[in-house]
């Protein structure tokens, strides 16, 4: 296999083994390109948070490689904190510094890990919540916002350190309904913009409106992946057919 | 009346002896600043130390080792750690017994620093971690940066009352013969056969300091709230 320029992700048979003998990840072997919003789905317990938090290293895999940008980050040899600040990634429960207002919350990283002036990082920070309408919360501390404005703030926060690829990882599950609607457009604003997003979702309007190319990952295997409409008029698997089934 | 005023110049004004209480006040201020300091920095790594291998199981042998430390420290009483590095450790030296005092309950206070310090880590929800380690910074940043400042907010009450009890530990210090108050107060009441006077004052003096300090933890405490909501 050979990786060309467009390839962010090459994932080699990857496996996670969480305990004697149960494999969360049981050999996925994937890749993922730049400018591409993959949206992957499963039931519960199906591996596909595993999945994406080892895009990152949150979880170390057992076996097999990922390339990201051609340097193979499972290898003990690379600073995997180098490649993480070049992945952003979000959250289900947002984890927003409380201790820190929202500026210092966009700013920290920036200026510790870049060498970013204040004025610097606090001029960028500024711009990005401009974007999501949250300029004047810019002194406010996490817990005066609501969930939905906390999760816009969380991905302004990886944005801040202007990475090549989004990680999120159930970004609207713990929202209220009333709230899903202002995340989900800044994601598919982040789209439009040509972000690389790889998305586990339990949004399904957002996987046939945004994705590229949707998978179905069960018992820690990807077990189909297609584009949005196949994907959803035209299921072949069985167990997808039955997941569809089920939440459509 | 006059009773007490004839006991009280007794007590304190005769021959200086209030000079008994003042200096013996500043040995203990001293000793308790110093122990503070220390404790507070080796109770921190010991915490660090032990909280990384809680998480992430490295460390093993240096958790082995604070582990032990903080057994030992934790079961034997602090006047017989105070003996054992006066008379063993520091035997054959001459060094001052303030330095001995420092470091005596400076270590037996770092045992229980780092128990706090640690469950305050351990309180910080792993999303905290997972968030500061996704941006990326390194294991001992996002530690620095965003756990231990939210750590130290939540044991800050716990940590003042660490704090009042080395300041009354301090008044074993006369086991080796450092005059701090206590042994102050007492040697007055050894001039004057009155224990009552010199020793209410004695107590009258670490009340107020316990008043004062609990005072300041607690304005500590509500900045730290208000910086939050």
């Amino acid at each position: 296999m050979s990786t060309n320029q467009n390839t962010l992700f090459r994932v080699e048979n990857l496996r996670k083994e969480f305990g004697k003998g149960f494999f969360a990840l049981d050999g996925i072997t994937e890749e993922f390109h730049k400018g591409e919003v993959v949206v992957i789905i499963g039931p519960s317990g199906s591996g596909k948070s595993t999945f994406l938090r080892s895009l990152n290293l949150l979880e170390i895999p057992t076996e097999g490689k990922i390339y990201f940008e051609g340097v193979d980050i499972t290898d003990s040899k690379v600073d995997i904190n180098i490649h993480r600040q070049k992945m952003g990634m979000v959250f289900q429960h947002f984890n927003l510094f409380p201790h820190m207002t929202i500026l210092k919350n966009l700013c920290i990283a920036p200026m510790k890990l870049q060498n970013k002036s204040k004025e610097e990082a606090e001029e960028n920070a500024m711009k990005l919540l401009k974007r999501v309408g949250l300029e004047g919360r810019a002194n406010d501390f996490p817990s005066q916002l609501s969930g939905g404005q906390k999760q816009r703030i969380a991905i302004v926060r990886s944005l801040a350190m202007n990475p090549d690829v989004m990680l999120f990882d159930e970004p609207t599950s713990a929202l209220d309904p009333e709230m899903v609607g202002e995340v989900l457009e800044l994601m598919k604003d982040l789209a439009k913009d040509g972000m690389t997003m790889v998305v586990v979702t339990h949004e399904m309007g957002f996987a046939k409106e945004v994705a590229n190319r949707i998978l179905f990952i069960d018992k820690g295997q990807v077990i189909e992946q297609n584009q949005p409409k196949e994907f959803f008029e035209n299921p072949q698997n069985s167990r997808l057919k039955e997941f569809l089934s089920k939440i459509l | 009346m006059s009773g007490f005023r004839d006991n009280f110049v007794n007590n304190f004004i005769d021959d200086q002896r209030w000079r008994y209480i003042w200096d013996g006040l500043g040995v203990t201020l001293q000793v308790t600043f110093f122990a503070l300091i220390l404790g507070v920095i080796l109770g921190f790594l010991l915490a660090v130390i032990r909280a990384t291998y809680d998480k992430t199981g490295k460390l093993k042998v240096l958790n082995f080792i604070s582990q032990l430390y903080i057994t030992i420290i934790r079961g034997t009483p602090v006047v017989v750690q105070l003996l054992i590095i006066f008379f063993v450790i520091f035997g054959s030296v001459n060094i001052s017994k303030i330095i001995v005092a420092i470091l005596a309950f400076g270590f037996n206070s770092s045992a229980y620093v780092a128990e706090i310090v640690r469950s305050g880590i351990m309180s910080i929800d792993k999303g905290q971690f997972e968030a500061g380690r996704s941006l990326g910074f390194n294991y001992v940043q996002t530690m620095i940066y965003i756990i231990l400042p939210q750590a130290f907010k939540n044991i800050l009450p716990a940590l003042g009352n660490e704090f009042i009890v080395l300041l009354k530990e301090t008044s074993v210090s006369g086991y080796i013969a450092l005059q701090d108050l206590t042994r102050g107060g007492d040697i007055i009441r050894s001039r004057t056969y009155n224990a009552f006077m010199p020793l209410i004052a004695v107590a009258l003096i670490y009340l107020t300091m316990v008043l004062i300090f609990t005072k300041l933890v607690n304005m500590l405490e509500r900045r730290l709230r208000n910086s939050e909501h």
